[in-house]
C-alpha cells in the first residue's frame, strides 16, 4: 500500500498526541491538524480500514504497532529534516518546523540514511525531542533543570514548575516558556545567578527560578 | 510631587490638540526622545497607590500644540507588574490619538513583541527604531521598509541621543493623528486554533451590543479576554449575563483538552513567532561584531574578574568623592567667606543694626547656606554625579548579577542591589524603589537596610567633618561599621522573619557609553529636589538653633540629653542637640555644629577641631550615621509599610546607633586610638 501525504500527516499527529499522554479524540486531532471534525471522523475510518489506527468505543484512536512503525519513520524524517535546516541550511530554530512539514513527505528511504549520516547521527531534533531510529525506537531525552546547565550549553524548555500564575506568564512574555530555546552564557560566582540568552536578549535569572525551568538539552 | 493621572491627563488634553503616547522596554531611550521633544513644563503623575509615575508635557509641531505623555517602559502590557498596569492605563485612560512605539535596534526581535501587542489595541502607530547608529555598529542590517511593509506601520530611525530623526518621528506621528495619512496596519495571525475563538468571541461581543471600554474594536477585546486579563474578564462578565462567551471558552477547553491558561500562554507563544518571523524577514547580520562594551560586560560578570572590578570601582567611587568631594568643599568656604559674608554682613547690619536679630539672620543666611553648599554641593552632587553615571553605563546591572548570592544571605536578591545602591544616595527613594521586589517580607528587609546605609548626606557629615578632620582611615571606619552593621541585621532579620524570598529575573542591558549630557540632567534633576527640598529647612532650622544659642535657651534645653550624650556617648551636650535637629536632614547635623562653629569662633573657624576633639567627631560621625535617617525617610516608611514597621525600624536604629556608639568612645579611649 502507499501511504499518502495525508495519511503521514495524521498518523504523524496521533503519533505526537499520544506521546503527550493525552486520548486522542477526533476533536483534539481537528485541533491539531485544523480541519473540520467531519473530514476527522471519515479519515480515521479509512485509517482504521488500513490497519493503521484502533477507535475505542468512546472515540479515542490509537496508533496499531503498524501504525505506530510509519508514524515513528516521518516523524524521524520530520526531525532528521529539522537538524538539516538548523545545523546546515542555517533557518533559525523558530522557522525549521514549517519547513521540515514539507521534507518529511519527499525524503526517499535512501535521502533519509544519508541525511542521518552527513548529520552525523543526531540523538534530538533541534526542539529537543528523540529522533526515532530507523526501526521506529526512540530513546528517551531525559530533562535537566536549568540551573544544572554550563556556559555555553543550550537548551529547549520543556516545562516550568511554578505554580504562580503570574510569575509565569511574565516568564512567558520574556520568552521564558515550553519550546523556547534557552542558553546558558554566564554562571555567577559561587552559585550565583545565571546570565541566559532567550529570544534574542539577556537575562539574569536566581538559581531557585532556573531550577525550576525544565529543559532539554541540545547540542 | 504627586498629581493624580485622570486630572493631569484631562488637563493636558484640554490644552492640545492631539495627544500622542511614547512607549517602549525599558532602556531604550525613551526618556532622551521624550527630553528631545518636550521642553520644560514637564508634569509628573500618580496613579493613586502606584510608584510607577507617567511624565507628560506639550510639544509644538507648526504652531500645534501637541500632549506627549512617556508611558513607564515595560516588556508587556497587562495587569501584572505596575508599571505593565500603569503603561496600558496611562493608554486607555489617555486616548492618544497615536501611540509611538520605540524599539531597540539592537534588540529587534524581543522588542516586537510589545509592538505586536500595542496593534491589537487599534490605536494608530508610528514605531521609532532608536538605537539605529550602535545596531549598525554591531553588524546588524534592518530594513525599515520591510518592517513598514510587513505590518503596515510607519518606520523612522531614530538616534535619541543626538536627536537624528526624532523630529520626522514626530511629523509622521501628527499626520497620522490629523488624518493626513491613512492608517491601515497588519492584522496579526494567532493561528487558526486561537484565530477561530477570536472570531467566535468577538461576534458574541459585537452580539451584545454594548459600548466598549477605551474605543476597542471586539477583536482587541477578544483578544485582551484569552490573554486572561483580568481587568476585560471582569467588564465582559458584566455585560454577559448569560455567561455565552464564558460557554465558548469552556466549550473550547473542552473539546480540545486545554486549560485556558493555555489558551493565554498560547497567545503569548503566537506573539513570540510572529516577533521571530519579522525579525528575520527584515534583519541581515553581516558580521557578529563582538563590541567592546559586551568584552567589558563579559569582565564586569565573570567570577574571576568581576569582583576584583567591583571592588575597583567602590574605590574609585569612594577616592573620587573623598577627594573631589574635599576640594570642592574647601574652595566653596573660601570663595563664600571672601565674597559672599562680608556683604551678608553689611545687610544684615544695615537690617537689624546691632541687635539679636542680626546674629539670627546671619545664623540662617551667612552659616545656614554655607553650611548647605559647603556640604550639599561638593558631597551630595558629586554622588548623584557618579551614581547617574554608574545607572546610565549599565554597571549596576552587573553588580546585581554578581551579588545575587551574597543577598541572598540577607534574604534578598540581586535586584535589591538597585535600590539599596540608590540607598547611598537618598533613602527616600531607594525605600520606594523597594517595590521592585516581589514580596513585602523582601520590601521590609530592603527598607530597613536601607534606613542603615549611608544616605548622602551622612555620606557628607561623614566626609565633610570625619575625613577632612580626623583623617580618611577614619571615614573608611565609619563606613565599615555602619556596613557591618547593614549585614549583621540583614542576616539577623533573615533568621527571624519567616518566609523566604523570590527568585530573581532581570534584564541584563548592554553596556553603553554614558552620554554626558544625560548624567548631568539626571544628576541635576535629583540634586534640584535637595535644593528646594533642603535648603527651606537649612535656613529655618540654623535660625532657630540660632535664636536658642543667641537666648541662652540651647544649654537649657541639652541639659535632659546629657546622660546620654555626655556620659555615654561622650558628646557635648551641645552636639546631641544637633542630633536631634538633624532628624530634619541628615547633614544638617554637621552643618548646624558647622554653623555653631563659626559663630562661635568666626568665619574662618569652619574647624571643628576648635570645638570637638577628634574622637568626638568619629563617634558623633558614626551616631549620626547609624539612627534613622530623617523625618522624609520615616514619612517614606510608614506610606511603604505601615506606621508600625516605620517605628519599629526607627526605635531598632535609633537603639544600635546608641549602643554602638558608647561602645566605640569606650573602645577608642581604652585602647587610646584617637
Amino acid at each position: 500500500m502507499k501511504v499518502t501525504q495525508k495519511t503521514e500527516e495524521y498518523i504523524e499527529s496521533i503519533y505526537k498526541l499520544e506521546q503527550k499522554d493525552s486520548i486522542v479524540k477526533p476533536s483534539i486531532l481537528a485541533g491539531d491538524l485544523s480541519i473540520s471534525q467531519a473530514s476527522v471522523t471519515e479519515m480515521v475510518k479509512k485509517l482504521s480500514d488500513d490497519g493503521m489506527v484502533t477507535q475505542s468505543r468512546e472515540g479515542g484512536i490509537r496508533l496499531t504497532p503498524k501504525g505506530a512503525r510509519s508514524a515513528a519513520r516521518v516523524v524521524r524524517r520530520h526531525r532528521l529534516s529539522e537538524r538539516l535546516l538548523t545545523d546546515i541550511i542555517g533557518i533559525p530554530f523558530e522557522e525549521a518546523h514549517e519547513e521540515a512539514c514539507k521534507f518529511e513527505h519527499v525524503i526517499s528511504p535512501e535521502v533519509e540514511r544519508n541525511l542521518e549520516r552527513a548529520l552525523s547521527n543526531p540523538e534530538t531534533c533541534p526542539h529537543g525531542n528523540p529522533i526515532p531510529d530507523i526501526h521506529g525506537k526512540t530513546k528517551d531525552v531525559p530533562s535537566d533543570r536549568l540551573s544544572t546547565l554550563k556556559p555555553k550549553q543550550k537548551g529547549v524548555i520543556e516545562k516550568i514548575t511554578e505554580e504562580g500564575r503570574d510569575f509565569l506568564k511574565y516568564l512567558a512574555t520574556l520568552g521564558l516558556m515550553p519550546q523556547m530555546e534557552v542558553e546558558v552564557e554566564q554562571v555567577a560566582p559561587f552559585d550565583g545567578p545565571l546570565l541566559i540568552k532567550v529570544n534574542g536578549a539577556n537575562y539574569a535569572i536566581g538559581r531557585e527560578v532556573a531550577s525550576k525551568i525544565w529543559v532539554k538539552k541540545v547540542s | 510631587m504627586s498629581v493624580s493621572c485622570h486630572g493631569a491627563v484631562n488637563k493636558l488634553k484640554k490644552d492640545v490638540k492631539f495627544t500622542i503616547a511614547l512607549a517602549g522596554n525599558p532602556n531604550v531611550g525613551k526618556s532622551s526622545i521624550f527630553n528631545q521633544l518636550t521642553g520644560m513644563g514637564v508634569v509628573t503623575a500618580n496613579y493613586p497607590g502606584k510608584t510607577v509615575e507617567l511624565n507628560m508635557a506639550i510639544s509644538h509641531v507648526h504652531d500645534m500644540a501637541v500632549g506627549i505623555i512617556d508611558l513607564p517602559g515595560t516588556y508587556a502590557l497587562g495587569g501584572i507588574s505596575e508599571d505593565q498596569w500603569v503603561a496600558r492605563q496611562g493608554i486607555l485612560d489617555g486616548k492618544p490619538d497615536v501611540i509611538i512605539v520605540i524599539l531597540d535596534a539592537t534588540n529587534l526581535l524581543r522588542n516586537l513583541y510589545l509592538l505586536l501587542q500595542f496593534m491589537d489595541l487599534t490605536i494608530p502607530i508610528v514605531v521609532a527604531l532608536n538605537l539605529s547608529d550602535q545596531a549598525e555598529k554591531m553588524g546588524i542590517n534592518i530594513d525599515e521598509n520591510a518592517i513598514s511593509h510587513l505590518l503596515g506601520i510607519e518606520v523612522v530611525k531614530t538616534v535619541a541621543t543626538r536627536g537624528t530623526g526624532v523630529h520626522e518621528l514626530l511629523d509622521r506621528a501628527v499626520d497620522l493623528a490629523s488624518k493626513n495619512v491613512k492608517y491601515k496596519p497588519g492584522v496579526l495571525d494567532y493561528g487558526k486554533f486561537i484565530e477561530d475563538l477570536i472570531s467566535e468571541i468577538s461576534s458574541e461581543i459585537d452580539g451584545l451590543k454594548i459600548c466598549l471600554p477605551y474605543g476597542l474594536s471586539s477583536r482587541s477585546l477578544a483578544i485582551l479576554y484569552l490573554e486572561g486579563d483580568s481587568e476585560f474578564i471582569k467588564f465582559v462578565g458584566s455585560n454577559d449575563p448569560q455567561g455565552r462567551v464564558l460557554k465558548i471558552v469552556d466549550g473550547y477547553e473542552e473539546r480540545f483538552n486545554v486549560s485556558s491558561q493555555l489558551l493565554n500562554l498560547n497567545i503569548v507563544r503566537e506573539r513570540h513567532r510572529n516577533a521571530a518571523e519579522i525579525s528575520r524577514k527584515v534583519q541581515k547580520f553581516r558580521t557578529q561584531n563582538k563590541l567592546m562594551s559586551q568584552q567589558i560586560w563579559r569582565l564586569t560578570t565573570s567570577a574571576s574578574t568581576g569582583i576584583p572590578i567591583l571592588l575597583g570601582v567602590l574605590a574609585a567611587v569612594f577616592s573620587f568623592m573623598f577627594y573631589v568631594g574635599n576640594l570642592l568643599a574647601g574652595l566653596f568656604g573660601k570663595l563664600w567667606q571672601i565674597s559672599v559674608s562680608p556683604v551678608l554682613d553689611i545687610v544684615s547690619t544695615f537690617l537689624f543694626k546691632d541687635t539679636i536679630f542680626k546674629k539670627i539672620f546671619e545664623w540662617g543666611f551667612d552659616a545656614g547656606i554655607l553650611a548647605a553648599l559647603s556640604v550639599g554641593i561638593p558631597y551630595v552632587f558629586t554622588f548623584y554625579f557618579l551614581l547617574a553615571l554608574l545607572e546610565d553605563t549599565g554597571y549596576l546591572n552587573s553588580v546585581a548579577f554578581l551579588m545575587d548570592k551574597v543577598m541572598h544571605k540577607i534574604g534578598l536578591h540581586g535586584r535589591a542591589i538597585i535600590p539599596m545602591v540608590a540607598g547611598a544616595g537618598c533613602s527616600v527613594p531607594a525605600i520606594i524603589g523597594t517595590r521592585v521586589l516581589n514580596t513585602k517580607r523582601e520590601r521590609f528587609l530592603a527598607s530597613t537596610l536601607i534606613v542603615l546605609i549611608p544616605c548622602s548626606a551622612r555620606t557628607a557629615v561623614i566626609m565633610g567633618a570625619v575625613s577632612l578632620f580626623v583623617g580618611w582611615q577614619w571615614a573608611v571606619a565609619v563606613f565599615a561599621i555602619s556596613l557591618l552593621v547593614v549585614a549583621f541585621s540583614g542576616f539577623f532579620l533573615n533568621k527571624i522573619m519567616p518566609g523566604q524570598s523570590r527568585g530573581l529575573v532581570m534584564e541584563m542591558f548592554p553596556f553603553r557609553a554614558p552620554s554626558i549630557r544625560s548624567i548631568f540632567k539626571k544628576t541635576w534633576f535629583r540634586f534640584k529636589d535637595f535644593i528646594v527640598v533642603a535648603l527651606p529647612i537649612i535656613l529655618v532650622g540654623s535660625a532657630v538653633l540660632g535664636l536658642l544659642y543667641e537666648t541662652g535657651w540651647i544649654w537649657y534645653l541639652s541639659k535632659p540629653l546629657a546622660p546620654v550624650v555626655q556620659w555615654w556617648l561622650g558628646l557635648p551636650a551641645i552636639a546631641g542637640l544637633t542630633l536631634i535637629f538633624a532628624v530634619l536632614r541628615k547633614e544638617l547635623a554637621l552643618q548646624l555644629l558647622v554653623a555653631l562653629a563659626i559663630i562661635q569662633f568666626g568665619a574662618g573657624a569652619a574647624n571643628l577641631l576648635n570645638f570637638m576633639t577628634k574622637e568626638q567627631i568619629f563617634i558623633y560621625a558614626i551616631v549620626n550615621t547609624i539612627y534613622l535617617p530623617c523625618i522624609a525617610s520615616f514619612a517614606a516608611l510608614s506610606k511603604e509599610l505601615g506606621w508600625r514597621q516605620a517605628v519599629a525600624i526607627s526605635l531598632f536604629t535609633i537603639s544600635t546607633a546608641v549602643l554602638i556608639g558608647g561602645l566605640m568612645h569606650r573602645l577608642i579611649l581604652y585602647f587610646n586610638l584617637l
